[in-house]
């Protein structure tokens, strides 16, 4: 009885070391997407608050997010190799549907954009931020989805 | 595909963190197998052949296989 106790615990404690890992794991991913986008607002609004300032300067600040968003793929991509294939598995599920839903919502959007149709949806689509956005919380809908499917 | 994971594991006394640490695998992998939810990859189906020092096809069995239909080639 003792025994099993003992080995429960130690199986808890596994447990909730692995989760503490692959929590760790995905902030550091998730960590490039929010420099991503912060780095993304902070360039609109530099634009927007300098009209005066040269074209070079505004395409350079405009591009800018491109680079924690390489890194960001750069991050996934190791972490994907890491993961055991199980996890790989959810994780492809997740991200295919993140992307597959991102591209629905950006068509829909711009259908709507297209036809003159106006409501609470961007005006100009999605745009970067709102890409980024969107991919995130889809990421997270499909992970927990196919994390309940294994489970 | 069927598989006898679970009984192997128990006649061990491993828990199911114990087989998940031998193999280099999440306790979730080990239980999505279990469970039949998941079918592991070759290299995986192999490590735990020879980690059980099992044949393949004595620790996974094919759904046709048991629900007795002829495997093609073998009829």
């Amino acid at each position: 009885m003792r025994n099993s106790n003992l080995h429960e615990r130690d199986e808890r404690q596994r447990d909730c070391t692995a989760a503490k890992r692959s929590f760790l794991r995905s902030m550091e991913l998730n960590a490039w997407l929010a420099v991503s986008t912060a780095t993304y607002v902070v360039a609109l609004v530099l634009i927007r608050h300098h009209p005066a300032w040269s074209p070079g300067w505004k395409i350079t600040l405009t591009l800018t997010p491109i680079v924690p968003g390489l890194l960001y793929l750069r991050k996934g991509m190791q972490l994907l190799r890491e993961l055991d294939e199980l996890q790989r598995r959810i994780q492809l599920e997740a991200w295919m549907f993140a992307a597959m839903g991102t591209v629905i919502v950006s068509t829909v959007i711009n259908v709507f954009n297209a036809q003159g149709l106006e409501g609470r949806w961007p005006a100009h689509g999605l745009e970067v931020g709102g890409t980024y956005m969107t991919m995130f919380i889809l990421w997270g809908v499909g992970s927990t989805i196919a994390n309940l499917r294994y489970r | 595909m069927k598989n006898g994971l679970r009984e192997l594991r128990a006649e061990r006394q491993w828990s199911q963190g114990d087989l998940a640490e031998r193999l280099g695998v999440s306790r979730q992998t080990i239980n999505a197998i279990e469970t039949e939810k998941y079918d592991p990859s070759l290299p995986l189906a192999f490590k735990i052949s020879f980690l059980f020092k099992l044949p393949l096809e004595r620790i996974f069995v094919p759904e046709a296989d048991v629900k007795g239909t002829h495997r093609r080639g073998h009829a």
